[in-house]
């Protein structure tokens, strides 16, 4: 959706192109949702309002707003961002990323540890191997007290089995 | 007649050393698992009763008391602290809460959530024990016409959460609003937007949208700065309330009661509206408008005391009627009745003695809580002064534990990524994070009861104004949305938008 | 310190005797729902009784339990210690949701509890019998209004039936779905709609208290205690009741099988079990095996006709 691109260069055409990514955004997902309601069933029963009508006015009220985003970036309203690095942001998104991939294959304690320790890295920690050894401990500690005496059902891997299980 | 006898009685025997230490368990188990993101008070109360099937009547009422209150404060400290509401009561404590954390004033802003939702506690309880049959029968005459109003008042005053601008902000609630239509419609059960995927059909969780755009969003956009702001998070000054905040902090409490209390009786109320109506009214009320989105400390104390409050307020349709009007009220029964205690009108009645236990169990948790959590707030903001890649290594592995705790499903933890993105890209542009939240609550419920109370009149619209009760409501949000519009056209609007011209 | 004191609590609520099976119980619902509840009184009791050392409960909301159910299917094949818990609901969310996974790819156990079916009316309410309410229903469709459960669920497939049995086209009910229980008995307590549906035991203090009047139960016979004719008895041919029941995962073996069963049964036997039910106010309808599975298949059937002529299943 709104994501945010990194301005290289100074505004101000930065800011008016970014409105049109959010207006296209914002008029996108009206789309998605006129599209959607047209295909619901079209009686409001004793109501008289059905399932479709709200998410349409809900579409509506997005494509008046995409005009008035549109109108405001060429006015120049919206606030530029200062400039943005990518580096961290890809470190935290990919242990995210990592984390949702191998949660079930490692399970709760490696795959918290990798993220802890991407993220740390992400905001400058090195070397890693630290970061990843910190990851471990802290997501252990976790994990044996919401799952093991607090009974939250957190997946386990091969560590967790071979620690709490073996 | 001889409630406070009764009550007196109940205190009494609560004051045995193994109660107080059931007590004192039970808020901390509470709280341990409240803190967690995405955990609400529901699971925590779910996961914890078993611990307590083992005790005699008191000692269990007592640590359940103890959880109940634990799970419902421990989110307000992730809120303060972390930016990462534990559940949706505590969404617009993050507000101005962690605001006031960053400022170095963490300390204050947690101590005036404690002693608000305790003294909020307190009243609450109290009106709970004296006026629970006639604030029920209230309760009772409001149907869904009348709930319709209260939420169209509710989404009137949400622009109290919009920042500095007007247009930004109606997106966010917009985007709110579109992420709420998503799901099975709960009148006719159609499935809206859901492409098939099954993990939709219920729509999407609060607390994962909630603790994405929050947590994930605000560490994406604290990572991404070049230059990081300095001594952020860095506790100035003093770590207690002082006399200001105390002066400032005592009316947002009792306002937040007693906003708090009567919507957590209604059946289609809920802590979550009562947080969002009490931030509104304290945004109104203020004599600093300028703090407000800065770090106001109103702002942390009215919607805490309102959500402490509001949880009071559930048990109102719990003991008097029998009627679980949440998810965790429906928990609790099922805990009440391993003591042959019968949910129904007559619960009072039959049950005096338990229901009086319970009503000084809850007095007494509501006490050990702040006390357990006013030393401790010491300890809690030293968590800030964790070196930043461990602290928010810390806050993503926490973020993440809830909804894998919830839901450990790929498509869960896919949206969670997706809406950081999507906060990160909100901050970016100076987009305010809490409408779009706000929009996702309010909308489902404002469009049910809208379609109900319709369905019941046979379509006809008149029904909406043909109760004193919601005409009112109208009225009200009427005057509040029209009167600000008149007053921007006569050009006084000008300079409050000029002053309030800084980016986020 | 503070340790010490967790794990006192815990060890007395854990307390783990020797061998016997493990069991990770899926509630296909959000905790505080009937599924979740049963789910977690399962676990009190198998735990309690020594039938099973540890037992967890696992939440997996969604969609009528239609997405714990693919989840299960998908995770559990082959292994025996997992358990769902479900019912009557599945049955009609399956339908309306054209869930890919079914009933059939589980292999169900036990029915446990049972509830039946009430429909009450305001005690302010003019109407004082089943048959008043349809001669309303007939006269005038629109101005009956039903307060229950989600849309396609048991209290609304009640009143299609009803109305399909009294001649009424059930497409045209006023039927107003409510998120909980709560908010649905508090319409009715208020006297905001004309008639509610649920469970018996869900109205039963209610109409103790005289707050509301029970007009008729859905089961084939009279309930003892409970002073209501039965919709059948006031000539309407319907008889319903909601279940809730116990399967386990697909792909089990013959003895594997029948080791769940056993289990199952010892539960169904022990004191604690009964006490339990008896605190909750659950009637015990246990049913096992083909009676259990023949059971299934005609409610299947059924169910889809009624969802079919309300118009939620095309």
């Amino acid at each position: 959706m709104s994501q945010g691109s990194f301005p290289g260069r100074r505004p101000p055409t930065r800011s008016g192109g970014a409105a049109f990514i959010i207006a296209a955004g914002l008029a996108g997902i009206a789309a998605l949702i006129l599209v959607d309601a047209a295909g619901l069933k079209q009686d409001g029963g004793y109501a008289g309002v059905g399932p479709g009508d709200v998410p349409r006015i809900i579409a509506y009220g997005l494509l008046v707003l995409a005009v008035l985003t549109v109108i405001s970036g060429l006015k120049g309203d919206l606030p530029k961002p200062p400039r943005q690095a990518p580096a961290p942001v890809l470190w935290i998104l990919g242990g995210l990323g990592l984390q949702l991939v191998l949660l079930h294959v490692v399970g709760f304690v490696i795959s918290g540890a990798i993220l802890f320790a991407m993220t740390a890295r992400a905001f400058g920690q090195r070397p890693l191997w630290k970061a990843v050894a910190v990851g471990l401990v802290l997501a252990l500690v976790i994990y044996g007290i919401f799952d093991q005496l607090l009974q939250l059902n957190l997946p386990a891997g091969p560590l967790e089995r071979l620690i709490f299980r073996g | 007649m001889d409630s406070f006898s009764l009550l007196m009685q109940g205190l009494a025997s609560a004051m045995d050393p193994m109660i107080l230490l059931y007590a004192l368990i039970g808020v901390t188990l509470g709280t341990a698992v409240g803190v967690l993101p995405g955990i609400g008070p529901a699971l925590t109360v779910a996961l914890l009763l078993p611990v307590t099937y083992g005790l005699d009547p008191a000692g269990s009422l007592i640590m359940f008391a103890g959880i109940y209150y634990g799970g419902m404060y421990g989110g307000s400290t992730t809120s303060i602290l972390l930016n990462t509401p534990g559940e949706s009561a505590s969404i617009v404590t993050a507000i101005e809460g962690n605001r006031m954390a960053r400022q170095g004033r963490g300390g204050p802003a947690l101590a005036t959530a404690a002693i608000g939702s305790f003294v909020a506690g307190l009243i609450a309880t109290l009106m709970l024990a004296f006026l629970a049959p006639q604030v029920v029968k209230l309760a009772l005459t409001l149907g869904p016409r009348e709930y319709f109003a209260l939420m169209v008042l509710a989404f009137v005053t949400v622009s109290a959460t919009f920042g500095d601008s007007a247009l930004r902000g109606l997106t966010s609630l917009f985007i709110g609003l579109a992420l709420a239509c998503v799901g099975i419609d709960g009148l006719t059960g159609a499935a809206r937007l859901t492409y098939g995927v099954p993990q939709l059909m219920d729509g999407i969780e609060t607390t994962t949208l909630a603790v994405a755009l929050f947590a994930i969003g605000e560490a994406l956009a604290v990572a991404a700065m070049l230059t990081p702001p300095d001594g952020m998070h860095k506790v100035t000054g003093s770590v207690s309330m002082t006399r200001t905040d105390w002066r400032r902090s005592w009316k947002a409490w009792l306002r937040g009661t007693f906003i708090g209390f009567p919507i957590g009786s209604m059946p289609a109320g809920g802590a979550d509206v009562a947080s969002f109506l009490s931030y509104a009214a304290e945004r109104k009320l203020t004599r600093h408008p300028e703090e407000f989105g800065k770090g106001a400390i109103e702002g942390v104390a009215g919607p805490e005391a309102a959500n402490n409050a509001a949880a009071a307020g559930t048990l109102v349709p719990l003991l008097t009627l029998g009627l679980p009007t949440t998810a965790t009220a429906a928990i609790m029964l099922a805990g009440f009745q391993q003591f042959g205690l019968q949910p129904g009108p007559l619960l009072f009645v039959m049950n005096a003695e338990l229901v009086w236990t319970l009503i000084a169990s809850l007095l007494i948790a509501n006490l050990m809580l702040v006390v357990l959590n006013l030393p401790l707030i010491g300890l809690w903001i030293k968590l800030l002064s964790i070196p930043r890649p461990w602290l928010y290594g810390g806050i993503l592995l926490f973020a993440t534990l809830g909804t894998i705790g919830v839901n450990p499903s790929p498509v869960e933890l896919g949206m969670l990524i997706l809406f950081g993105m999507m906060g990160y890209g909100m901050r970016l542009y100076g987009y305010p994070i809490a409408p779009v939240v706000v929009g996702l609550i309010l909308g489902p419920m404002a469009e049910q009861q809208l379609r109900r109370a319709l369905s019941i009149a046979q379509g006809d619209w008149t029904t909406l104004v043909s109760t004193p009760v919601s005409a009112t409501l109208l009225t009200i949000s009427a005057v509040f949305l029209i009167v600000p519009m008149l007053m921007r056209l006569r050009g006084r609007g000008k300079v409050l938008s000029q002053v309030a011209g800084d980016p986020d | 310190m503070k340790h010490a004191i967790l794990g006192v609590a815990f060890a007395a609520a854990l307390a783990v005797p020797a061998f016997a099976q493990d069991y990770t119980i899926m509630a296909p619902a959000n905790p505080g729902g009937g599924w979740d509840g049963t789910a977690r009184a399962m676990q009190e009791v198998l735990q309690a009784e020594g039938i099973a050392p540890s037992v967890e409960v696992v939440n997996v909301p969604g969609a009528g339990g239609t997405v714990g159910l693919a989840q299960f299917v998908a995770d559990s094949a082959g292994d025996p210690t997992r358990l769902i818990v479900g019912g009557y609901v599945m049955v009609g969310a399956i339908l309306t949701n054209a869930s890919p996974v079914t009933l059939k790819d589980v292999t169900p156990i036990a029915r446990l509890t049972g509830d039946t079916q009430a429909i009450v009316v305001p005690a302010a309410s003019d109407i004082q019998t089943l048959a008043d309410l349809v001669e309303k229903l007939k006269a005038d469709p629109g101005a009956v209004s039903w307060a229950g459960g989600s849309a396609g669920g048991t209290d609304h497939i009640t009143v299609g039936l009803l109305a399909k049995a009294a001649g009424v086209d059930p497409t045209k009910i006023n039927y107003i779905a409510f998120s909980g229980g709560g908010e649905a008995m508090a319409a009715i307590l208020g006297n905001q709609v004309t008639a509610g549906v649920s469970s018996v035991g869900e109205f039963a203090e209610q109409v103790k208290a005289g707050t509301m009047r029970l007009l008729a139960v859905s089961s084939a016979e009279r309930l003892p205690g409970i002073d209501a004719p039965t919709i059948k008895e006031a000539g309407y041919d319907v008889v319903l009741e909601n279940w809730r029941m116990v399967a386990a995962a697909p792909g089990l073996t013959p003895e594997q099988v029948a080791k769940i069963s056993a289990d199952m049964e010892k539960l169904n036997s022990s004191a604690g079990w009964t006490k339990l039910l008896a605190e909750r106010g659950w009637t015990n309808t246990y049913l096992a095996g083909d009676a259990f599975a023949a059971q299934l298949d005609a409610d299947i059937a059924a169910t889809e006709t009624v969802l079919r002529a309300i118009g939620l299943v095309k």
